[in-house]
């Protein structure tokens, strides 16, 4: 062996890898006969001897925290997978439900917040109706706001705001029924009238529990809710069109609580 | 009478991909070693090569089908992803002056470390030459470092080594052979430098 055949495998040889055992018994041999390839052998070796301390003295881990996440992210990303269609239209479901009953109360309160700051109007109380039902205080709500709601005097709500209510009786009857108008039942306001042929409204839903106290008077004052609000009173709803918005009538009493909902289309 | 085997890297891989937390677990803790001090020895940032060693692993859990067993061993797989986050890391680092942290190094020093074994002279310039090196390999180009460090420091064999860097058997030969010799150039060097600056010159002491 020669000088350029050594440095070519001088680098096998300083670090004991795999090589054929003649070639490594011809490269020893030759080391031995020439000094400046013993020399370069020597200092190869030395360079070994420092790196492999090297990988000795720099063993390190990646820190604990590291896997935490990584298992963090790994329960994340299966935990999401197995759940099926169903199950998830299931939960979507709920979302939305929950999301309407919030919607609802959020939009009350703001209502009844609001209404509760103006100056109460000079309605006055029908003091034999207040006896009438404060008489039934156990009954159902619905029972409870029915002569109550139709009480409410159209003459003193806002033009604006004024909607027909298409049968106050019916204020309070809890059906998932969507009805359309009677026209003949209305009252004799052609502009009005023009604006309500194209709405078709359901029955009035109560909003406030057994005993909070009577209707004597108020205002319906219409508002616009996410389409979800529908199903947190049983009403079919179309999951398409979940984004979308849905007008709504809130009955308001002088006391500026919100006692009924009506949805329009 | 059966004795009890241990799962191989496609085995948990498998598990893993249907959902096993305790392989993915197993997996990690397999192979999280390399990874990581591959990553540190090629940037000699502790920061850098923790980042890298999470992406490793989630690209692994995002993409484990892209893992082909008939390319190379998983390891291989995981050095690679974690060689490219490297280079590219390094790439968008590199106008910035390069800043290695030795606070990070000095918090991790324990009672026990501070204990010399033996000749403590000793233990100290055996200390030094190793940072020496290390600070070596980290000024060596990229296409260097990583033979050696991949060869040299994880012991790789040169196939597998091809297998990371994704070239040919010759050229991680050569590359290593290339390395090794700038490695032991620059060695010199210091060396000629340090006995230079510990040379008297009596002269000046009688003046």
């Amino acid at each position: 062996m020669k000088c350029d055949g050594f440095e070519a495998v001088i680098n096998d040889l300083a670090r004991s890898g795999i090589m054929d055992a003649v070639l490594r018994d011809e490269a020893l041999s030759h080391s031995a006969s020439c000094r400046r390839c013993a020399v370069r052998l020597a200092d190869e070796r030395e360079l070994t001897a420092g790196l492999k301390a090297l990988a000795v003295a720099s063993a390190p881990e990646a820190p604990a925290r590291i896997e935490a996440s990584l298992l963090a992210a790994f329960r994340q990303q299966h935990g999401a997978l197995p759940v099926s269609v169903e199950s998830r239209r299931g939960a979507n479901r709920w979302l939305y439900v929950a999301a309407g009953i919030a919607a609802v109360v959020a939009i009350v309160w703001l209502v009844s917040l609001t209404i509760s700051r103006t100056p109460v109007s000079t309605q006055q109380q029908k003091p034999e109706q207040a006896n009438a039902n404060a008489a039934v205080p156990d009954q159902h709500p619905q029972q409870n706001l029915k002569p109550a709601e139709s009480t409410i005097p159209t003459e003193m709500i806002p033009a604006e705001q004024k909607r027909s209510v298409r049968n106050p009786a019916t204020i309070g009857a809890v059906s998932g029924r969507v009805k359309r108008p009677a026209g003949g039942k209305r009252e004799a306001d052609p502009a009005l009238d023009s604006n309500v042929e194209a709405e078709i409204t359901t029955d009035f839903f109560p909003l406030i529990n057994r005993g909070t106290g009577q209707l004597d008077s108020g205002q319906i004052v219409r508002v616009e809710l996410p389409r979800s609000a529908l199903m947190a009173f049983g009403l079919p709803m179309n999951m398409d069109r979940a984004d979308e918005r849905i007008k709504a009538d809130v009955v308001v009493g002088n006391d500026g609580l919100a006692r009924a909902i009506r949805f329009v289309r | 009478m059966t004795l009890p085997t241990t799962p191989s890297d496609p085995d948990l891989l498998r598990q893993m991909m249907d959902g096993d937390e305790d392989a993915f677990t197993q997996l990690y803790q397999r192979r999280q070693a390399g990874v990581y001090r591959f990553a540190l020895q090629m940037s000699g940032s502790q920061t850098l090569a923790e980042d890298v060693t999470q992406e490793v692993f989630i690209v692994l859990m995002r993409d484990a089908r892209r893992y082909d067993p008939d390319r190379g061993s998983l390891s291989a797989y995981l050095y690679g992803i974690a060689r490219n986050h490297v280079l590219r890391k390094l790439e968008q680092d590199r106008p910035y002056v390069p800043f290695i942290d030795r606070t990070a190094d000095a918090e991790e020093i324990t009672p026990q470390a501070m204990i010399a074994e033996g000749d403590p002279l000793s233990e100290l310039t055996r200390g030094e030459k190793i940072q020496e090196l290390r600070d070596l390999i980290l000024s060596m180009p990229a296409r260097y470092r990583e033979v050696v460090v991949l060869c040299d420091l994880h012991e790789m064999s040169y196939v597998e080594a091809a297998a990371v860097i994704n070239c040919a058997v010759g050229t991680v030969r050569s590359r290593l052979h290339r390395a090794r010799a700038l490695l032991l150039d620059k060695l010199r060097a210091a060396r000629d430098r340090n006995e230079d600056a510990q040379e008297v010159n009596p002269a000046r002491c009688f003046a």
